[in-house]
């Protein structure tokens, strides 16, 4: 065994993740080889050093823990035209069929929708068809914005991703630094008109 | 374990804050300690340890309950202290230097009650050094380092928090561990 493959070896070993055979093919060598005697000595001294080190020390302080939980978003109380709608199930049951009408139309309107891409270095990504593919090992520096199409994210990206009207699928391989957003422009269009059409029969 | 977390993220994914608080409480330490070794500041490891929860409680709706919570809260963690590091490069020694006087002795790494002389010489020598050689690991072995020695995860769990390959994460701790041996080796 020459030396190269030893230390390999005794990686492996410290990982505990060494078959018998090639236990003992290691102890061998060491010894027969007094450098990688002395080199596996020092690996199995930095590993126990590295092992006796305290773990959950330090602590965080006290009032952490309250800075925390205030901070918190307040939890959304249900709004108005929910318990509403729970009370008047007929009115809901016509606001619905608006709601129909609406998609209808919006979807007549969305059909000529053009792909946008936004982004600094696009030459880092590929676009086929309406699918903007962000490869493995590419990085894009700074925040990408895709409008009317499916974004696909397998390398980085080192700023917000932002999908209008599209899909987003992120592989494992996907590290994306800053937010992650997905806007339906047309679902949040159809919740404003429907909290306005309903505040205005609430109040009525 | 395993069973509470499921329990309180269900509740937490309701909105309960309650629930949210005793994750807060069983994690709190944990993310401090990998933010306080990343980043080797007391003041941005707070930061870390509250951003982290912010992030949490904000896409509670984006996990999957698949996934062990564990998994998913270090990466959210660790991701932002790897950013931090990424960002402040440049200036980044003398700044660690001049805002964290206290974590460079060492003697502040014990709790107080613990301190007797003994122990604070024991952690301004051997312990110190390694500290020392850890925080001047690159930041790709220093994550891997501080999970794998500092929160005890294996090679498995790494691999699962920092989406990579078990491979990839073999040769760093391969990597980070000569190298630890290369500063160490006059010390032994
Ligand atoms: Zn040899």
């Amino acid at each position: 065994m020459d030396c190269k493959l030893a230390v390999s070896l005794m990686h492996d070993y410290l990982d505990d993740d060494l078959a018998k055979e090639q236990n003992m093919m290691l102890k061998a060598h060491l010894q027969s080889c007094a450098d990688c005697h002395m080199r596996f000595k020092e690996l199995e001294q930095t590993e126990m050093a590295l092992y006796s080190l305290p773990r959950h020390i330090p602590t965080a302080s006290k009032e952490l823990t309250e800075r925390i939980l205030n901070t918190l978003p307040k939890h959304k109380e249900p709004q108005i035209w929910v318990k509403w709608m729970k009370r008047h199930p007929a009115a809901t049951a016509a606001a619905l069929f608006l709601v129909v009408m609406l998609l209808s139309v919006i979807n007549v309107f969305n059909q000529d929708s053009q792909l946008v891409v936004q982004g600094n270095n696009l030459d880092q990504i590929v676009i086929e068809g309406n699918t903007v593919i962000v490869p493995e090992g590419n990085v894009v520096s700074g925040d990408l914005t895709i409008e009317n199409g499916k974004a696909e994210i397998f390398g980085d990206v080192e700023g917000n991703l932002t999908v209008i009207d599209g899909s987003l699928y992120t592989a494992s391989t996907a590290q994306i630094s800053g937010q992650v957003k997905s806007v339906d422009q047309a679902l949040d269009w159809i919740w404003f008109k429907l909290s306005n059409v309903f505040s205005e029969i609430a109040y009525r | 374990m395993d069973q509470i977390e499921k329990r309180l993220t269900k509740l937490a994914l309701k909105g309960d804050q309650q629930a949210f608080a005793e994750i807060v409480g069983l994690y709190k330490d944990k993310i401090y300690h990998l933010g306080y070794r990343m980043l080797n500041n007391r003041h941005e490891a707070e930061d870390i340890v509250q951003e982290t929860f912010l992030r949490v409680f904000k896409s509670m709706d984006r996990y999957d309950p698949n996934q062990k919570f564990s998994t998913w809260i270090y990466r959210i963690a660790t991701n932002l202290c790897i950013d931090r590091l990424r960002k402040r490069k440049p200036v980044y020694s003398l700044d660690a230097d001049m805002n964290d006087q206290e974590g460079l002795d060492g003697y502040s790494l014990i709790p107080s009650d613990d301190r007797t002389p003994e122990s604070e010489l024991m952690i301004s020598e051997t312990k110190q050094l390694i500290y020392d050689a850890i925080e001047s690991l690159p930041v790709k072995y220093k994550s891997v380092m501080i999970l794998r020695y500092l929160q005890d995860m294996s090679l498995q769990e790494i691999s699962d928090v920092l989406g990579m390959p078990v491979t990839t994460i073999k040769t760093r701790v391969h990597r980070g561990r000569e190298f630890l041996r290369k500063k160490l080796e006059t010390k032994f």
